[in-house]
């Protein structure tokens, strides 16, 4: 079917299913309904005859955001500098940083009006947003800047925002959007120790084990908490327990969705 | 549990002391606090003089602490008894007997209470956990893999407890039990040697 398109869609026509169906455990086949989406809105556009080398069909999906759009022609006519400043402006805000006071900077000390500005990060912001949420594995660097280039962005600019898709940016903002992906702490360190009570101010004598645990979890906070004897061995039942019922739902396979 | 109870009735003046105790107990620790002089003497020992209840209450205070903070087996319960209704000014053998019951009836509950007002870090108070089956995310088409969600319910005692929740998957799981078995390991070899 994408073979038969006019040249210039016929590279994308031919990555674009090698793109879209074999990410995520589907096993080679295209499951996903919006991905289906994507293709049958991308084979309507160029059955229309759409010109423009099938604009519809780049990784932003079958109809390229506004914001991007905008921001493609906004930055025909601007400067390396300032396009660097905003990229790492966009790239932070990507990374859940505030970005507020970097932005006033920006704005006093280029000429662009605050429309632009607001253009140039949404835009830049949805593209890479986009474009980081495809796998590394089956997205291409070629492709995403040839998307680029069919939005008309400049040289220069497709180099810097491939090396923030593509190169060692890339797994900060990646790690974001997973811990962002509401996840509650792991586990990252667990140390114990049992003590025994010999003496308190209350019991002349105690001589009772009690066990100290420590749990460092991932969101970098610490926990140490005292578990009694009895506690524990509820504790550790319950864990127990846990482990057999994670074993037999994996084992229930209505729930495994098969390739 | 199976101690024959004596066949002769309980002597006078048994019941009031043994409520006497409860009461001194229940104050000192179980940290009830609406258990004053004044109301043990009112309801249990109306006829008594003010100093000569206070005098009864510190005299049996003293013992009860000396007993729990030994935790005193029946063994050394007996002995420490006898020696104090020999000690002049010490308690009568009646009395030595509501005490002795008192004990034997309330020992794995004081000791336990003592042995909390020695804890004062956070304590486990609780747990509860899910097991949950990821399907799909954002980022995501197809998880499928089982994660278990547990919440610790973390806090010192008498205290508003904080609850932690964590997620942890099959790995962190197995892995955690393994390190609790090591722990039931070093307890059950510390308990065996003493």
């Amino acid at each position: 079917m994408y073979l038969s398109l006019a040249d210039g869609s016929f590279r994308r026509g031919s990555s674009a299913p090698l793109r879209h169906s074999a990410p995520y455990r589907c096993g080679g086949r295209s499951v996903c309904p919006a991905m289906a989406a994507v293709a049958a809105g991308r084979a309507a556009a160029h059955g229309h005859g759409e010109s423009g080398g099938g604009r519809g069909g780049s990784f932003l999906g079958p109809r390229v955001p506004a914001e991007v759009e905008a921001m493609a022609r906004v930055l025909q006519d601007m400067g390396k500098e300032t396009f660097r400043r905003l990229l790492r402006v966009t790239v932070n805000a990507l990374e859940g940083k505030d970005c507020k006071e970097s932005v006033k900077l920006i704005a006093e000390s280029t000429n662009l009006s605050e429309e632009q500005l607001a253009f140039l990060i949404s835009g830049m912001y949805t593209l890479l947003r986009e474009a980081l949420r495809l796998p590394l594995s089956t997205f291409k660097q070629e492709v995403f800047k040839e998307d680029l280039k069919e939005l008309r962005i400049p040289e220069d600019f497709i180099v810097d925002f491939s090396s923030i898709v593509f190169g060692n940016r890339r797994p900060t903002s990646e790690g974001t959007a997973l811990i962002q992906g509401s996840r509650l702490p792991r586990v990252q360190d667990f140390k114990w120790r049992v003590d025994v009570a010999i003496s308190t101010s209350s019991l002349a004598r105690a001589l009772q084990p009690s066990i100290l645990m420590m749990l460092k979890l991932s969101d970098g906070t610490a926990h140490r908490f005292e578990v009694p004897v009895a506690k524990f061995q509820e504790l550790r039942y319950n864990v127990a327990l846990i482990l057999k019922e994670m074993n037999d739902l994996e084992k229930r396979s209505v729930l495994k969705i098969q390739d | 549990m199976a101690a024959p109870e004596p066949p002769q009735p309980p002597p006078e003046g048994s019941k009031p002391l043994s409520a006497l105790l409860s009461g001194i107990a229940q104050a000192a620790y179980c940290g009830n606090e609406d258990i004053t002089e004044e109301l043990l003497r009112g309801q249990l020992y109306p006829e008594a003089a003010p100093e000569e209840f206070r005098a009864l209450r510190a005299k049996m205070g003293g013992l009860l602490q000396s007993i729990a903070s030994a935790d005193m087996d029946l063994n050394q319960l007996e002995a420490f008894l006898t020696a104090q209704t020999k000690k002049q000014g010490g308690i009568t053998s009646d009395q030595a007997a509501v005490i002795a019951k008192f004990w034997k009836n309330h020992r794995m509950k004081i000791h336990e209470s003592l042995i909390n007002q020695s804890r004062w870090d956070n304590v486990l108070k609780n747990m509860n956990w899910r097991v949950d089956l990821k399907s799909q995310s954002r980022h995501i088409d197809q998880i499928n893999t089982p994660v278990a969600i547990v919440e610790m319910e973390l806090g010192k005692i008498g205290q508003e407890s904080e609850f932690l929740c964590l997620e942890f998957d099959e790995a962190k799981v197995s892995q955690m039990l393994k390190k609790l078995s090591e722990i039931e390991e070093s307890m059950n070899s510390l308990t065996q040697t003493t």
